[in-house]
């Protein structure tokens, strides 16, 4: 979406233009939705906390001033996460599940489907992508955000800045931090995932 | 390794070290393996995060305009009626308070009540309550009298209507002996002065029924307007 496309939407959706602000939704749903499993490590708890975002993004619009649109719907987002793990913790309507990195009682994804993929190279992605949402799971929260909107998203530190409402250098420290528990915790993954870090390996080379 | 020199690495990955503490860096990690390798296990990590698969939106996350809390604009013929409504209702209820709480209105239904005991023949229970009322109704007595009533029990109950109109016309003199003159005292003058002339003029019965009927048809006219209006927009927003 052009820069100037989306200023002029969001000003619509400013003055209640609901088509305008569905356009909006529809550009940036999936990236809320991504950013939110990642946080949540839950489909159904992130398509809620998408739904939220979107709608507590509509009503308050008007608190938006420029900046970074995305960035501003990543708070939104992280906010009603936390809403969602708050209220998960209060009444957990699912059992606590034994860890399983090879995520044999887990639903597949749909991208396992990707018919470029051999039976093997999914199963070792699957693998992959359990791991890493493992390890992701177990950071503190506001270590996770950070590492979800810097590398995941791609934010730039001080669009993650603004959007947690935290100093520049904390979010500097916070990330190395995630980063290097990230990297402890997927090392324990290292023999059941050689190939894929075999390959992140040589590509770092 | 310190964190110090992690949060160096991290943000050197980055690119948002400055040219001269790049430098720096870049020198200890030639000599520095340990430090290298720290490295590069950080670039994996921040690539395998990358490289996460993108997860689509399970469904559409657009917003119905009821979960915006968008209220449809009203149709403007909406206010006027809403206004009329409570207008008619306002004087719909101060009648019907006026009416009830003015002194009148218990008096006004008396003669109707009871030239209706009278016509009917009744009983002779009903002789005395029956007396005080029929004072001002000598004009009706003739008529129930001749008149055979609809449940009429025979000559046996015109007798008794005769009966009682003499009895109440006994009553009107001077003259107390019946039970009829106990009640006949009591209400003295009253409802022959009040029937001829409406003193504190109460509102007619046909205006506070006018004005109910007025309010409910308001009412229903302001919520069909609604209801048509926001279902032609919904209807609407829903093709787009």
């Amino acid at each position: 979406m052009r820069r100037m496309d989306e200023s002029a939407l969001i000003h619509s959706a400013q003055s209640g233009d609901l088509d305008a602000f569905n356009t909006l939704v529809l550009h940036y749903q999936d990236m809320l939705f991504n950013t939110a499993v990642r946080i949540l490590g839950d489909d159904d708890l992130a398509a809620d906390a998408t739904q939220d975002a979107f709608i507590s993004a509509f009503r308050g619009l008007n608190t938006y001033r420029g900046g970074s649109f995305k960035a501003w719907l990543l708070r939104t987002v992280t906010n009603t996460c936390y809403d969602e793990l708050r209220r998960k913790k209060r009444r957990p309507t699912t059992p606590l599940e034994p860890d399983s990195p090879d995520g044999s009682d887990m639903d597949a994804p749909r991208w396992l489907a990707d018919p470029a993929l051999t039976p093997e190279q999914s199963a070792e992605a699957v693998e992959l992508e359990h791991a890493i949402q493992h390890c992701l799971d177990n950071l503190p929260m506001e270590f996770r955000t950070v590492v979800v909107m810097a590398d995941l998203q791609g934010l730039d530190y001080t669009d993650v800045a603004a959007a947690t409402r935290a100093p520049l250098g904390t979010i500097k420290s916070r990330l190395a931090r995630a980063r290097l528990r990230l990297r402890e915790c997927l090392q324990a993954f290292g023999e059941l995932l050689p190939s894929a870090f075999r390959l992140e390996g040589e590509l770092a080379e | 390794m310190k964190f110090r020199d992690v949060e160096l690495l991290s943000e050197y990955l980055d690119g948002r070290l400055g040219p001269s503490d790049a430098a720096r860096l870049e020198a200890r990690l030639a000599s520095d393996a340990s430090l290298k390798a720290a490295l590069n296990d950080m670039r994996e990590t921040r690539g395998l995060i990358r490289r996460l698969p993108q997860r689509r939106a399970p469904r559409n996350f657009r917003l119905t305009p009821k979960m915006a809390g968008v209220r449809p604009p009203t149709p403007r013929a909406y206010p006027a009626f809403r206004l009329a409504t409570a207008l008619a209702g306002f004087l719909f209820l101060a009648s019907v308070a006026l009416n009830a709480f003015t002194p009148f209105a218990a008096q006004r239904f008396a003669p109707v009540a009871a030239p209706a005991l009278g016509k009917g023949g009744g009983g002779p229970a009903e002789s005395s309550e029956a007396a005080p009322a029929a004072t001002e109704a000598p004009p009706q007595q003739p008529f129930a009298a001749v008149e055979p009533t609809p449940t009429a029990e025979s000559p046996a109950a015109a007798d008794l209507a005769t009966a009682q109109a003499v009895q109440t016309q006994d009553a009107l003199r001077p003259a107390p002996t019946t039970e009829a003159n106990q009640a006949a005292p009591v209400s003295p003058p009253n409802p022959l002065t009040a029937s001829p002339q409406p003193a504190p003029a109460p509102i007619p019965v046909p205006w506070v029924i006018g004005l109910g009927v007025v309010m409910i048809v308001c009412a229903a006219a302001a919520w069909l307007l609604r209801l048509n209006n926001e279902r032609r927009i919904r209807n609407r927003w829903n093709q787009k």
